[in-house]
């Protein structure tokens, strides 16, 4: 698992882990609170049902005595109930005698039970209902629910009974208040408390444990069409809905995954931020680490932050710096074996080429002495040997004069050098040549004749890569980064040539190799052996078909 | 039908037959040819027209001219309808507005209308009115009176043979005469940008106001009054004769008993024009007890109007044999009968609403049957369908073409069983000291002309 993985789990482990645990126990809570407050409320609206009901069964016993008295003493009713008289009045009197009295249900009957006159249901006269009253009247708190039939539907009613005697008849007279959906939902203080009634035989829906809060008011219950005429016992029930309480589980819910995804997410990008801080740097680290070699010690290790990375990075720069000393110095060493190789080789090359000559002189030495007339002769067919030993030392004199003699150390200006070799290099006129010299730029120490020599290579190396095509080369100079305590000078030969390759660059600064036809591949490893002379850095940049920029970097005069 | 049942329509049947129309009150040999198909036998009508007599007379009237009556009637009045009346609003004034060939009195009589004479036979010939005219001048020629019967029963225009420009022959009805004297046969023509057709009556309708309030103006006989029809809601009636209305066609008992108590006015009973009745669909409920045979001398409580246990009236129901009509035999008319335990009427019929609800009350459904009032259109959906225990409706008692007046009932009726219940009828309160009113066969009032 990487390091960055590792901050990541971190993060968000740190963050759910807390908020999970806060969420679920607030909304345990809540359930707990708001249940107990709906079974308060529940328990409070039966109470005040049972109360109503009383009160109820008071108002109707009230207004029936009130129509019994006023059936007393109508005189037209009488006659009309005792004597067979005007039958219309009596069968339209309930149903006026209701709506005055703001009953729902109103029922007169003579005592063999037969319907005289109903409010309710006017066409129902003559049908014998002898058990509605009696079975009204035996329930115990002298009300009851009552289902009777209409025209059009049954009505659901709470009843009580009152009689009235005319002449020797009595009649009895039901009367009662409508249990409908507009008395339940009177009953209901708000839209959440719900009453509903459930009568003898009517399947309940079994609610769930979490479907509502329940209570009930028992009634007992008498059916007008039922054939056992029997009381039965109805209930009122109470539920609140816990529908608010789902539906703020819900929003909890909703909340509480919001509040997870939005802190998840703050986790994982700060997570993801801060390990891209931290393994960032690392990361080029180790890049720039894994580039040093001994040929490639010219990687910069640079670093402004004063953290762990920057001291590490600085670590680094200062191991590379270390490693560079190192190299300079062996390759120092190096160039001293090869000089005595060189040496070696110059003296045994110059003795080849002197032998012959050697040989020559002692033959004409030989021939003066012993056939002087013959000296010309002999001159004439060993001319040539001399002339080739000769040609050969110059040959050699010619390579050898290659060779860098040690250079001096004196403070140089960049410019004047880069003007005066841009001169004798652009007099050819193809390609372009542009320089791009800073104005305040610093000495540097190192020997004009080295400082001529880079340049005349590197700007002779930027203009074979053009291979006669049309292009430019830009040497600029600029101020460098500090280095070592003293000013520096960047100077840059960029060309739009032909640029290398990745293997091409690998051998680039190799001796004797060459991409160009009839090259030594002598002169990169002489530009590099002569910058690393001068304690200077020399870097590449190149793209195959884009061109290449070698930058120099030369420490200033007072470094 | 009951022993006690039978008898107490009997004795109704000779109240009503003496009332409606008193045996001295019919001329020698112009007897009252039975309304009814089967009755028997029935004499041939006379050829010329009998005089107007007082057997038909509502109200004796008073002589003298009135410029304008006022009319306060409680139904609607329709002029997508005219010539066929739908309710007591528009039958009495569609009889002001059109005419037929001949009209039948209260008592049965044949009386001329378009037609000043007519002869009998295998075909009828029939001789328009010389005076005859529309109410745009025109005069009214057998061409007319087949193109108007062209739009209502083809069948009929088939056979008419134009004999000259007032003279044509038809092929003699399967009722004596009565199919010439129905509304449906009124004599009109279209009217181009109206609402009315062009009758040949002695009115027609000048304006409807922005009251809403009709205005009938004679056509041509200036001693006519003007008839100004205003439709008066049913809690309004009592208002209406409070502000002078001078004739009332009502059935609300309220209203009749206010009117008893204004001493210019009269309260005069009209005939039995109209029959309620329940039509249980084949198949439904018929079978189960009490529905077919309901107790119809309970029913009369049961309404708030002029009502009466349901009357043959001397032979058998209109209704009862509808055979001759040939209608095509209905399959599956009511797929769904029965299966709803209801008895259905129309919301706005109140008496309909009492008569059902005494029908559930009486348990003819048993304990789960109610009654459910309908909007208008829904009940006449519903009753098309037949799909419900039954349907309560009122019905026309007097028909003048039983076959045309069957096709107004619903098809699955036909092969149904249709329960007489009650006998209705209107009051008309009349201001006293206007024109003589009388009666038609068919109830319809109108003021006779002098």
């Amino acid at each position: 698992m990487s390091f960055r993985t590792r901050i990541l789990i971190g993060f968000a482990a740190v963050v759910l882990v807390p908020l999970a645990v806060f969420g679920l126990r607030v909304r345990a809570e809540m359930a707990s609170r708001l249940t107990a407050e709906y079974q308060r409320r529940v328990a409070t609206l039966a109470a005040v049902i049972r109360a109503d009901l009383a009160r109820g069964a008071v108002d109707i016993a009230r207004r029936l005595a009130a129509l019994s008295a006023a059936i007393a003493d109508d005189n037209r009713f009488r006659q009309a109930a005792l004597e067979g008289g005007d039958r219309r009045y009596l069968l339209d009197y309930a149903g006026a005698a209701m709506r005055s009295a703001g009953l729902s249900l109103l029922q007169i009957q003579d005592e063999q039970g037969r319907i005289v006159s109903s409010g309710h249901f006017r066409n129902e006269y003559d049908r014998l209902e002898p058990a509605l009253p009696r079975l009204v009247a035996a329930s115990q708190s002298g009300i009851a629910l009552v289902r009777v039939r209409t025209a059009e539907a049954p009505l659901l009613a709470i009843a009580r009974v009152d009689s009235v005697r005319l002449g020797t008849k009595r009649f009895t007279v039901v009367g009662g208040l409508a249990v409908d959906s507009a008395f339940l939902v009177g009953l209901s203080p708000d839209s959440e408390l719900s009453v509903s009634v459930v009568l003898p035989g009517d399947s309940v829906a079994q609610p769930g444990t979490e479907a509502a809060v329940v209570s009930e008011v028992s009634l007992p219950f008498v059916l007008e069409t039922d054939s056992a005429a029997t009381l039965r016992p109805a209930r009122i029930v109470v539920s609140h809905s816990l529908a608010s309480l789902v539906a703020l589980r819900h929003g909890v819910d909703l909340a509480f995954l919001a509040a997870v995804v939005l802190a998840g997410a703050i986790a994982l990008l700060l997570g993801s931020w801060m390990s891209l801080r931290i393994s960032r740097p690392l990361t080029a680290l180790a890049r720039k680490t894994a580039e040093i070699d001994v040929d490639r010690l010219d990687v910069a290790f640079e670093s402004d932050r004063a953290d762990e990375i920057g001291a590490l990075t600085r670590l680094l720069a200062a191991m590379t710096e270390r490693l560079r000393a190192g190299a300079a110095r062996l390759r120092e060493a190096e160039r001293r074996i090869a000089i005595g190789d060189l040496a070696r080789q110059v003296n045994h090359d110059i003795k080849n080429g002197l032998t012959p000559i050697r040989n020559v002189f002692r033959h004409f030495t030989e021939t003066a002495a012993t056939e002087p007339d013959r000296l010309g002769t002999v001159f004439r067919e060993r001319q040539g040997t001399i002339e080739t030993s000769i040609a050969y030392l110059e040959s050699l004199a010619g390579n050898y004069a290659r060779l860098y003699p040690a250079p001096a150390r004196e403070p140089c200006d960049v410019r004047r050098v880069i003007r005066e070799t841009m001169g004798r290099l652009g007099a050819t006129g193809t390609p372009e040549l542009r320089t791009d010299l800073a104005e305040d730029l610093p000495l540097v120490c190192t020997d004009q004749l080295v400082l001529r020599r880079i340049l005349e290579n590197l700007v002779g190396n930027a203009m074979d890569s053009l291979e006669g095509r049309p292009g430019t080369v830009t040497i600029s100079a600029v101020r460098g980064a500090p280095a070592n305590g003293g000013p520096s000078v960047r100077i840059t030969v960029a060309d739009t040539g032909k640029g290398m390759t990745r293997p091409e660059l690998d051998r680039a600064f190799e001796g004797f190799y060459s991409t160009k036809p009839g090259g030594t591949g002598l002169g990169l490893s002489i530009v590099r052996r002569l910058v690393l002379d001068a304690n200077g850095v020399l870097r590449v940049e190149t793209e195959p078909g884009a061109g290449s920029r070698f930058i120099v970097e030369l420490p200033g005069a007072g470094s | 039908m009951t022993a006690s049942l039978r008898h107490l329509l009997l004795v109704s049947l000779l109240a009503a037959a003496c009332r409606a129309a008193p045996p001295s009150a019919v001329p020698p040999g112009a007897a009252a040819p039975s309304p009814f198909p089967g009755a028997a036998p029935a004499p041939q009508p006379p050829l010329v027209g009998a005089a107007i007599d007082s057997t038909c007379g509502v109200i004796a009237g008073t002589p003298g001219r009135r410029d304008t009556v006022d009319v306060a009637l409680a139904d609607s009045i329709d002029p997508a309808h005219a010539p066929v009346p739908h309710n007591e609003a528009e039958r009495l004034v569609f009889s002001q507005l059109y005419e037929t060939l001949v009209r039948l009195d209260c008592a049965g009589r044949v009386l001329p209308g378009l037609a000043q004479s007519w002869e009998t036979g295998d075909r009828w010939t029939f001789t328009l009115r010389e005076d005859a005219r529309f109410w745009d001048g025109a005069p009214v020629t057998a061409r007319d009176v087949a193109a108007a019967w062209r739009a209502r029963d083809s069948s009929l225009a088939q056979t008419v043979t134009i004999l000259g420009d007032r003279e044509l022959s038809v092929r003699a009805p399967a009722a004596p005469v009565q199919p010439f004297a129905d509304p449906a046969l009124a004599v009109t023509k279209r009217a181009p940008g109206g609402d009315w057709p062009i009758g040949t009556g002695d009115h027609w309708v000048s304006q409807i106001d922005a009251a809403g309030i009709l205005w009938a103006v004679p056509v041509r006989r200036a001693r006519l009054p003007v008839f100004r029809v205003e439709t008066v809601p049913a809690v309004r009636m009592r208002d209406a004769l409070d502000q002078g209305a001078d004739l009332m066609i009502t059935s609300d008992p309220t209203v009749l008993e206010y009117a008893d108590s204004r001493p210019g006015y009269v309260d005069a009973p009209l005939d039995w024009t109209r029959m309620y009745a329940l039509l249980v669909p084949a198949g439904g409920e018929r079978g189960e007890p009490g529905l077919g045979d309901v107790h119809v001398e309970s029913l009369r409580d049961a309404v708030h109007l002029d009502a009466r246990p349901a009357d043959e009236a001397g032979s058998a129901f209109w209704f009862a044999d509808l055979k001759a009509c040939s209608f095509p035999a209905v399959r599956d008319a009511a797929p769904a009968a029965g299966q709803r335990r209801r008895v259905v009427y129309d919301q706005a019929d109140r008496n309909a609403a009492d008569l059902a609800a005494r029908i559930v009350g009486l348990g003819v459904l048993g304990k789960q049957g109610v009654a459910s009032g309908l909007a208008p259109a829904a009940f006449a959906v519903a009753l098309r369908s037949g799909g419900d225990a039954a349907y309560v409706l009122p019905i026309r008692r007097h028909v003048f073409d039983v076959c045309r007046a069957a096709l107004e009932l619903p098809s699955w009726s036909w092969s149904g069983t249709i329960v007489p219940l009650l006998d209705v009828r209107p009051h008309a309160v009349v201001r006293r000291g206007l024109p003589p009113l009388t009666v038609d066969w068919s109830g319809t009032p109108r003021f006779t002309r002098r």
